[in-house]
């Protein structure tokens, strides 16, 4: 345990002496801040632009810090030639899989926590009325993001970078188009296609779940129960993804 | 028992789909406690192949390694062995002392202990004027030095250098050699590769010669040496060399 906590500062140092973390921040706070010039909307419709504006910026700039980091917080070893040295210290893989993990929970803990702050700063300052809603909402987009770091890392273990960008980006879309989705499979004659479109809706998470920010937005309340599940739902994603990269860095040779 | 030991090691790359290299064939390797070992051979023989299968960052196509009995992916095992890899790498947004503090924590050493290793080990390879400088701004040979001081940061029993002094300046390579010797005294074992062969003449008790994979010589150098007939290891090495690649070439004809 005290090897992956270990492990995990050094990535989380990492990631803020890169400083590139700090320019899709920065980016993403602009974003943001730019949500505001839908000032010649009328004043409740300004208010929904704004908010969901920025839960949408929130979100991808999440899904892109979540991706980039997982993928460089493991291949930078790789392609740096650090892991020749570091597996040979006394750690396991499991531990320098769980540790990058870890180190990518605090870097995004950090860098969503700016995000945040600075949103509901936004509001308060605009004088936009927040209940509860805005931080389930909130708290379901960090779970999320914490997902996609899960399947990104664990794709680091065995893919190269360019795969690994196509196939998580490619999770990400198909995630949030479930309900179109599976319209279009209803719409499909041949079978094949139509059970490998269903299979892969089966397995692949459902990022959909945590996108609540349309009915926030208009002021439908979310059940905590519903938060509950959806957060259980995404850690069962993060298990399984975990394991499977556990399983491939194991088997893979440096 | 033999503290670090191979059995029929043997690697074999496969490339793309079909094609396979050979990089390590049958090699079957005992080195006891104290020795200072010297794995010579030209590049592409397989010295780093099986420094790696013997610290399981490659996995053997079949064969054994242990070191002290057990496994490569025995973690045990890996407390008591410093390892420093050819042209080393490291983390270049650290810097020398905090790579020194990172790996130390690995060994779970406690933080007094780690200062005064770190200490130690700066004035040992010479960087103490540089210990704050990032990685990134550091030389060739202040790399391998660093790395040098990094593979002893938990006083190990048995070291294991893939051209340790690869970089260096004749000073370096000098003090390299002296901490060499002063270690074995220290009953330390290590593994050595190297192309430096008047150095491995001066300092190794023992040594192996490989060649495309396979073993060639071994043995201590004085027997191989009268074996050959050589006055030095150099012509020992060209020899042993020459001998099979003519071996491998008359076969070819008459085949
Ligand atoms: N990752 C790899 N994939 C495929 N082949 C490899 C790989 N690493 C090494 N080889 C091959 O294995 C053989 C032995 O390589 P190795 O690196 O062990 O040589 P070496 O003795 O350390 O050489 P050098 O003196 O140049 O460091 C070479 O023929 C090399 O081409
Ligand atoms: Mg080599």
């Amino acid at each position: 345990m005290k090897k992956i906590w270990i492990l995990a500062c050094n990535t989380v140092k990492e990631s803020f002496r890169k400083k590139t973390t700090y320019i899709i921040v920065l980016f993403a706070l602009i974003m943001i801040a730019s949500s505001e010039f839908f000032a010649f909307l009328s004043s409740t419709e300004q208010y929904k632009m704004i908010t969901d504006t920025s839960f949408a910026v929130i979100e991808f700039f999440g899904f892109l810090l979540a991706m980039f980091g997982s993928i460089s917080a493991v291949s930078s070893e790789i392609e740096k030639r650090t892991i020749y040295t570091l597996l040979t210290k006394p750690i396991t893989r499991t531990n320098f899989v769980l540790g990058k993990y870890l180190g990518m929970f605090f870097i995004l803990l950090i860098n969503f926590s700016i995000m945040a702050v600075f949103f509901v700063g936004l509001l308060h300052f605009k004088k936009i009325p927040m209940d509860s809603g805005t931080f389930k909402a909130l708290f379901l987009i960090f779970v999320e993001i914490l997902v996609i770091a899960s399947i990104s890392l664990s794709l680091a273990t065995f893919t190269s970078d360019a795969f690994n960008i196509i196939a998580s980006s490619f999770i990400y879309i198909i995630g949030h188009l479930t309900g179109y989705g599976r319209q279009i499979i209803g719409m499909t004659k041949n079978i094949a296609v139509k059970g490998l479109a269903d299979m892969m809706y089966t397995i692949l998470p459902n990022y959909q779940n945590f996108t609540i920010r349309d009915k926030v937005v208009v002021g439908i309340p979310i059940p905590w129960q519903y938060v509950i599940i959806v957060t259980g739902y995404g850690i069962m994603y993060i298990v399984i993804a975990l394991l499977i990269g556990i399983y491939f860095f194991r088997t893979r040779e440096i | 028992m033999a503290i670090i030991e191979t059995k029929d090691l043997t690697k074999i790359y496969t490339i793309g789909r079909k094609r396979t290299v050979v990089g390590l064939d049958h090699l079957t390797l005992e080195i006891e406690e104290g020795e200072l070992f010297g794995i010579l051979g030209p590049n592409g023989s397989g010295k780093t192949t099986c420094l790696k299968l013997l610290l399981g960052t490659l996995f053997p196509t079949s064969g054994e390694a242990y070191i002290m009995g057990k496994t490569p992916y025995d973690v045990s095992m890996k407390k008591e062995v410093g390892f420093l890899p050819e042209n080393p790498y490291y983390y270049e947004y650290l810097t020398g002392r905090e790579l020194l503090i990172f790996y130390g924590k690995l060994f779970d050493m406690d933080k007094d202990a780690l200062n005064e290793k770190i200490e130690e080990l700066l004035n040992l390879v010479g960087l103490h004027n540089t210990q704050k400088l990032s990685l990134r701004h550091y030389s060739k040979g202040m790399l391998e030095r660093i790395g040098l001081a990094a593979s002893l940061i938990n006083d190990p029993k048995i070291l294991i250098l893939d051209e340790p002094t690869t970089g260096l300046d004749p000073i370096g390579c000098r003090d390299t050699r002296n901490l060499l010797i002063q270690l074995k005294e220290m009953g330390k074992t290590i593994l050595l590769s190297s192309h430096f062969l008047s150095e491995v003449e001066r300092v190794c008790s023992r040594i192996a010669i490989l060649h495309r994979g396979l073993l060639l010589a071994l043995g201590r150098l004085d027997e191989l040496m009268s074996k050959y007939k050589s006055s030095n290891l150099e012509d020992l090495f060209v020899k042993t060399i020459n001998e099979y690649d003519e071996k491998i070439k008359s076969q070819g004809v008459a085949q």
